[in-house]
């Protein structure tokens, strides 16, 4: 519907001086104009985003503080379901109910560990390495174990000795590509992580 | 037991417990309610007066809402097509206004005469109550098609309550099954007015408030009433991020609505907390935003074009 600017509710020069209250002799607004000056709007920002940890995949609200336009850190302050989300209509279980905890903990792990065999220490690496490890790992595992044929003849092209579990709140797309990559390599043991 | 198809058919799937209400027709004690919570929000307030009045302004609107005679709705087959086409059944714009409206505002400023009021206030409405039929039907007209400029900011409250009530009546005797959703969803889908603000339930839920007929109905929440935009939706507070009412605005059409979240606080009703919010609205305008909202009971004065 098309609107012109001039049917908006707007104020005459920044008062009320001549609104409804003004000229019905209740009020000179200057009250109000006092008030208005002491005040200062606080801005959050509020998305929609799907809960990180099963495979139900229900809709939260998040609220954050902090306006990204001025250069200052956006800090998430409020989680809640979402009400309007067919899959859970604004309920959340304890767990996806502490999601701001979960943002917030100093526990949260943000970057690739990796501990030796035999040694108690965690030791940061670089995304690079983590990656290339896995990959060296399963390629070695493969090439040792990697089954062609059964003894009586049967092609059969599978890898029995390594599995994979993916994420639980994938999307299809996500879960398309998982399939692909690990049929190709032959892999059998594939399953996707249903609840943490 | 025999069991047949283990195929669902259409119709047999269960909807989830939570199916959403689409739609909520006005309640009959609204005008008492609204009352109540102005004379709570005119204590100590920057626009006490002002409040106050509207307070007296409700309980009348109550008064004459109960002297109403039972209104004559569109026939079932005029309701069938207003919902096969997305077209209001009520419209604010079109449906033609019965002369009762005019008897609403008589007892209206009659009521409103025996209060103690200021003579501005009171020469208001000495001069309303001499009006000719003609020229409250122009004043009527011009405040549904929102042609702000035109109006009286004095008169419009008195000729906002005597059409809300009128609608209000309206709307309550719908069936609420007929009522169609609208597009665009800001529009009111009984009357095709503008809201006074969204009320976030506790449920979660957020119901658009009609500025006329009192109808609440359902909007998904994170998206804007003006443009449906999903994205750059921020909230507006005064006092905190966690206060009652929020200006909700968006960044692709630079629109803005209130929202009342009743979560915190069980009594906000849309005009009254609307217009006890003012100064939200005045810092709103400074950064550039427009009131997709609307709200009969205040002018908030005629520019200088």
């Amino acid at each position: 519907m098309q609107v012109t600017r001039r049917q908006f509710f707007k104020f005459c020069a920044g008062g009320v001086g001549g609104s409804s209250a003004a000229l019905l002799g209740l009020s000179t607004g200057e009250a109000l104009a006092e008030e208005v000056r002491a005040f200062k709007l606080t801005r959050t920002t509020e998305v929609r985003n799907t809960c990180p940890y099963c495979s139900v995949g229900c809709g939260i609200i998040m609220s954050s503080l902090g306006d990204r336009a001025k250069n200052v850190t956006t800090t998430i302050i409020h989680i809640e379901g979402d009400a309007d989300h067919p899959v859970n209509r604004g309920t959340l279980c304890p767990k996806g109910a502490s999601l701001l905890d979960f943002i917030h903990s100093p526990n949260r792990l943000h970057y690739p560990e990796y501990r030796a065999p035999g040694s108690s220490e965690w030791k940061r690496i670089s995304w690079d390495e983590a990656l290339g490890r896995i990959a060296r790992l399963m390629k070695q595992d493969r090439d040792a174990n990697f089954v062609a044929r059964t003894p009586d003849g049967l092609t059969v092209n599978r890898w029995l000795t390594t599995g994979f579990l993916a994420a639980s709140a994938a999307s299809n797309e996500t879960g398309y590509l998982t399939n692909k990559m690990l049929r190709s390599l032959g892999a059998v043991a594939l399953d996707n992580q249903a609840r943490v | 037991m025999t069991t047949g198809s283990l195929v669902l058919e259409p119709g047999q799937f269960e909807p989830p417990a939570g199916q959403i209400t689409f739609l909520y027709l006005p309640a009959q004690d609204l005008f008492v309610r609204r009352a109540a919570r102005l004379r709570q929000l005119a204590n100590g307030h920057a626009l006490g007066g002002y409040l106050q009045f509207l307070a007296s302004l409700a309980d009348t609107q109550q008064t004459a809402l109960q002297r109403l005679p039972a209104p004559v709705l569109p026939a079932p087959d005029e309701q069938r097509l207003c919902r096969q086409h997305g077209m209001p059944l009520l419209s604010a714009t079109t449906w033609p206004r019965e002369p009762v409206w005019h008897e609403a505002l008589s007892a209206i400023l009659r009521q409103m005469s025996q209060i103690d009021l200021p003579v501005a206030a009171q020469e208001t409405i000495r001069s309303l109550a001499r009006q000719t039929p003609a020229y409250l039907e122009r004043q009527a007209g011009l405040m549904l098609m929102e042609e702000w400029e035109e109006l009286q900011p004095n008169e419009a409250p008195f000729i906002g309550a005597a059409l809300q009530v009128y609608w209000l009546r309206l709307a309550s005797a719908l069936d609420a099954q007929t009522v169609g959703r609208l597009e665009p969803s800001g529009r009111c889908p009984v009357c095709g007015s503008r809201p006074v603000a969204g009320m976030v339930r506790g449920d979660g839920l957020r119901y658009l408030s009609c500025s006329l007929c009192s109808c609440q109905w359902h909007l998904v929440r994170v998206t804007c009433s003006s443009c449906r935009s999903t994205q750059g939706i921020n909230l507006h507070t005064l006092h905190g991020a966690d206060d009652p009412v929020r200006a909700e605005s968006c960044d692709a059409c630079n629109s803005y609505l209130k929202l009342l979240y009743l979560e915190k606080e069980g009594l906000l009703d849309p005009i009254a907390d609307d217009l006890a919010t003012l100064a939200l609205d005045m810092l709103l305008e400074h950064e550039g935003f427009l009131n997709a909202g609307s709200n009969l009971l205040f002018h908030p004065g005629r520019g200088p074009e």
